[in-house]
């Protein structure tokens, strides 16, 4: 199956896009798919702490099953201003 | 009124956009681009259906919460110079201790859970290049608005 990566701010710079489309196995959870685009992309690994996900504009835990078509949102930490 | 706009922000517009018969209390919040050294603007990236679904969510959990009747949310995307508004957040209430508490709950979830980044844009602070080298302020460090 097929799924849509969405990168922004610093993991779309890193990544060099906004955008990938990412084939799968059925059942690949969202923790499984994101170890796989930091094993394409280490520069993101020290970032992973942080990242936030969502599939379909909602945020998931890291292990929710994927299903064909989903859009995958890798989140860095918003802009924050604690004042 | 929720909406994520590249273009000026319209403060009056927002602000009629909760004006209620029952309402004694309009809360305003401008966020608004502040003057660094080095900076001239920020550029302001968002999540848009994400974005708009989550400010949707919690100007409803605003008004459960503290009982405010209107709430809208107005944030900028792209560059945005000093001076200039990024966020607009207005609130009616019936009573002003409602409308500041739920103002200023809002915001600080805006900042907190909405995906909408920014990064700072001067002369000598160049954005972070695609090599993963970013040399610009990472832009979650930045505290305004």
């Amino acid at each position: 199956m097929q799924v849509q990566v969405r990168l922004f701010a610093t993991y779309r710079e890193i990544v060099g896009a906004g955008q990938l489309a990412w084939t799968l196995r059925d059942g690949t959870t969202v923790g499984q798919l994101v170890d796989a685009v930091l094993a394409k992309y280490p520069r993101l690994v020290g970032h992973g702490n942080s990242m936030l996900l969502a599939v379909n504009h909602e945020v998931v835990r890291s292990d929710s099953i994927l299903r064909e078509g989903d859009e995958v949102a890798l989140l860095p930490p918003v802009s924050g201003g604690a004042r | 009124m929720i909406e994520i706009q590249r273009s000026r922000i319209d403060v009056e517009a927002v602000v009629n956009s909760v004006r209620r018969d029952d309402a004694g209390a309009i809360v305003v919040f401008l966020g608004s681009v502040r003057s660094d050294p080095e900076v001239r603007a920020l550029d302001y990236e968002v999540y848009k259906p994400m974005a708009l679904r989550t400010l949707t969510e919690l100007v409803e959990r605003a008004k459960e919460k503290f009982g405010a009747l209107e709430m809208s949310i107005v944030h900028r995307v792209g560059r945005v110079p000093v001076r200039g508004d990024s966020v607009v957040l207005a609130c009616a209430a019936a009573h002003r201790s409602e409308a500041f508490a739920a103002c200023a709950w809002a915001m600080d979830e805006v900042k907190r859970i909405v995906p909408i980044w920014k990064t700072e844009a001067g002369p000598r602070r160049p954005r972070a290049k695609p090599d993963g080298n970013p040399r610009g302020r990472p832009a979650a460090h930045r505290k305004v608005p």
